[in-house]
């Protein structure tokens, strides 16, 4: 009797988690697809949204700005990341390494204004000129500690033993890294990545503030379209943004969990 | 797996190519920093040929964020597209070029009314006005008739919980300014006072104050009088025909986005030919049937035939309109008696 409730409880609470988190998401791609302006009132189905999404220069050069940040910092924060983590894991007991951790552990916790401001201001007296370049820097700043954490905690039973074995056979380091260590941390790296990727298209403060003239991301552009211009734009592109970011992050569960379960940090 | 890192490290390394051997410096480029959807694609494309230049546009989404990143030293935009009162903040801290008006001849052709009677920047020092807006009432024509035009439709109690006000604290506080008899930059603590029981007087029949919702609200049938800006609220009636605009008699407060070049801009000639070019009146009412706000060029009027400028921008505007200005140190008046009103029940 006590079981059958509890387990009822728990599936209203399931059910109502489930609505309140994907109900504005219904909500959002159903009004993509009405004819109306403001989506005040249901006044026809229409595809006039997507249509003129795909004619908007500004949004699609929004759209090649932000791919090409995402792929660029995916790439480098991906090698950093995993180069940390594994550093990380061998010399996990010395000192020098605790700094590197905690390094590796502030993007984390750091308000994205405040990381923002302040990589400008570094930029600035760097003279470093604004631009694509910068904001993939700053990307590739907060993506590391993502990707080191994924990664991480895919050494944590990463069995060294067979690195000794492979060695005990004459096996060179170049060929152990690819025969063994890259297979096995693999899906972690995958993993990392994939949330490098996410973050990278999502991320709006520390863009706004690190680009420079000519990039001008998506997540920059949605914001100035949200104050000023067709807002049933913004749901259209909403909805085109949303179906890449899941499959992204669908694709990155997938392939994490083929390979047995790993553990994600989200 | 090998084969796939390579064919990976391929694409990037093609890809970073392309990006950099797009940026080449073959033509000079123009950088726009301004609001999303605030400029016609054709006529860029149109001032690109011209010019044989390359224009790029990047958009910011308030003019506080784009200040503090200003500020912070961000550089290589020709031309900034800021609110009047933050064009004015920037020129006191010299972020923003005197300007040199024989550059830019099509000046002649600003609306002499709006500089005098309306403008901060009365002498196109630093800014040359792009386009005009204003705050408003939309109301429901269908349930309520046609409207006395005045702000006072606010103390109708048999429409309680179906009107709304701005969530904006100069907005709001200057409507009770307005109807109180006062203007909207006065800081008199008396009228400051006046205009605060004012708006608390009303806050009791409003369903809430609201900045975003309005729009839909007002459409649906769940709010039936709204204040609001009229870039969007011409819209919405434009789609409803069971809806209509109020110009309240006592003033409604007029916001207007100026050009300038800031004074870190790599090519100020460009900027300069830019300014001129759509203050040019065949591309400024090409731009406003694209935009729907108001530029205040005079020749613009009798070309732009498409649309009802006398809607987007009424003459009696330049009369009962007034700019919202930045008060500085006052400011904190007003943050006081806002945070009165919000706290009032």
């Amino acid at each position: 009797m006590i079981k059958a409730n509890s387990r009822f409880t728990s599936l209203i609470i399931t059910i109502f988690v489930i609505i309140f988190m994907y109900l504005p998401i219904v909500m959002l791609i159903s009004m993509s697809f009405n004819a109306s302006r403001y989506g005040g009132a249901w006044t026809g189905f229409s595809l006039k949204w997507y249509v003129a999404l795909f004619k908007d220069h500004s949004v699609i050069n929004a759209t090649m700005n932000t791919l090409v940040v995402a792929l660029a910092s995916t790439f480098f924060s991906t090698i950093i990341g995993t180069i940390a983590a594994w550093v990380l894991n061998a010399y996990k007991r010395s000192n020098s390494q605790k700094l590197h951790y905690a390094l590796i552990y502030a993007p984390l916790v750091v308000p994205d204004v405040l990381m923002g401001i302040s990589l400008l201001l570094m930029f600035v007296s760097l003279k470093i000129e604004l631009g694509l370049a910068t904001v993939i820097m700053a990307h590739i700043t907060f993506s590391v500690s993502f990707v080191a954490f994924t990664v991480l905690a895919r050494l944590q039973d990463f069995d060294f033993n067979l690195i000794q074995a492979a060695q005990d056979l004459g096996a060179s380091s170049t060929r152990i890294f690819v025969k063994i260590i890259l297979p096995l941390l693999l899906p972690g790296i995958v993993a990392g990545a994939m949330m490098a990727f996410t973050l990278s298209m999502d991320d709006f403060v520390v863009t706004f503030f690190v680009g420079g003239p000519g990039s001008t991301t998506l997540p920059v552009k949605v914001y100035s379209m949200m104050k000023h211009g067709p807002p049933a734009i913004i749901n259209a592109l909403s909805v085109v943004f949303m179906a890449v970011t899941f499959s992204v992050a669908i694709i990155g569960n997938l392939l994490a969990r083929k390979k047995k379960s790993t553990l994600i940090i989200s | 797996m090998k084969n796939i890192i390579t064919k990976t490290l391929t694409s990037i390394a093609l890809l970073l190519s392309t990006l950099i051997v797009g940026c080449g410096p073959s033509k000079p480029t123009l950088n726009v920093y301004t609001w999303s959807d605030y400029i016609d694609d054709t006529l860029i494309a149109e001032f690109e040929k011209t010019y044989n230049c390359n224009v790029i546009v990047d958009t910011f989404d308030s003019n506080e964020a784009m200040y503090s990143k200003l500020k912070a030293g961000a550089t290589g935009y020709d031309i900034i597209i800021p609110t009047s009162y933050m064009a004015k903040l920037m020129f006191e801290q010299n972020m923003i070029e005197k300007l040199d008006l024989s550059k830019i001849p099509n000046s002649k052709f600003i609306d002499k009314r709006y500089l005098t009677n309306l403008a901060f920047d009365k002498t196109m020092q630093y800014s040359i006005p792009y386009m005009l807006g204003y705050t408003c009432i939309a109301y429901n024509k269908q349930k309520l008739g046609t409207l006395d035009n005045s702000w006072n439709v606010f103390a109708r109690e048999d429409l309680k919980g179906r009107m709304t006000l701005l969530d904006d604290m100069r907005e709001t506080i200057g409507v009770g300014l307005f109807y109180t008899g006062s203007k909207i930059n006065n800081t008199d603590d008396k009228a400051l006072e006046k205009a605060k029981n004012q708006i608390i007087a009303w806050k009791k029949n409003l369903a809430k104050f609201d900045n975003e919702v309005y729009k839909i609200g007002i459409t649906s049938g769940e709010f039936l009088v709204v204040q609001g800006y009229s870039g969007d609220l011409l819209q919405v009636v434009s789609e409803a025909k069971h809806l209509d605009i109020m110009i309240p008699r006592e003033g409604v407060s007029i916001s207007c986005d100026d050009m300038v070049i800031p004074t870190t801009a790599p090519n100020k000639d460009l900027a300069y030919k830019f300014i001129n070019f759509f203050m040019e009146p065949k591309n400024a009412a090409k731009n406003m049937a694209f935009t729907c706000f108001f530029a205040p060029i005079p020749e613009a009027k009798s070309l732009a035939k498409d649309i009802d400028l006398d809607r987007i921008f009424p003459d009696v505007l330049y009369t009962t309109g007034q700019l919202i200005m930045d008060m500085g140190k006052d400011n904190k008046k007003f943050q006081n008696i806002w945070d009165e009103i919000k706290m009032t029940k």
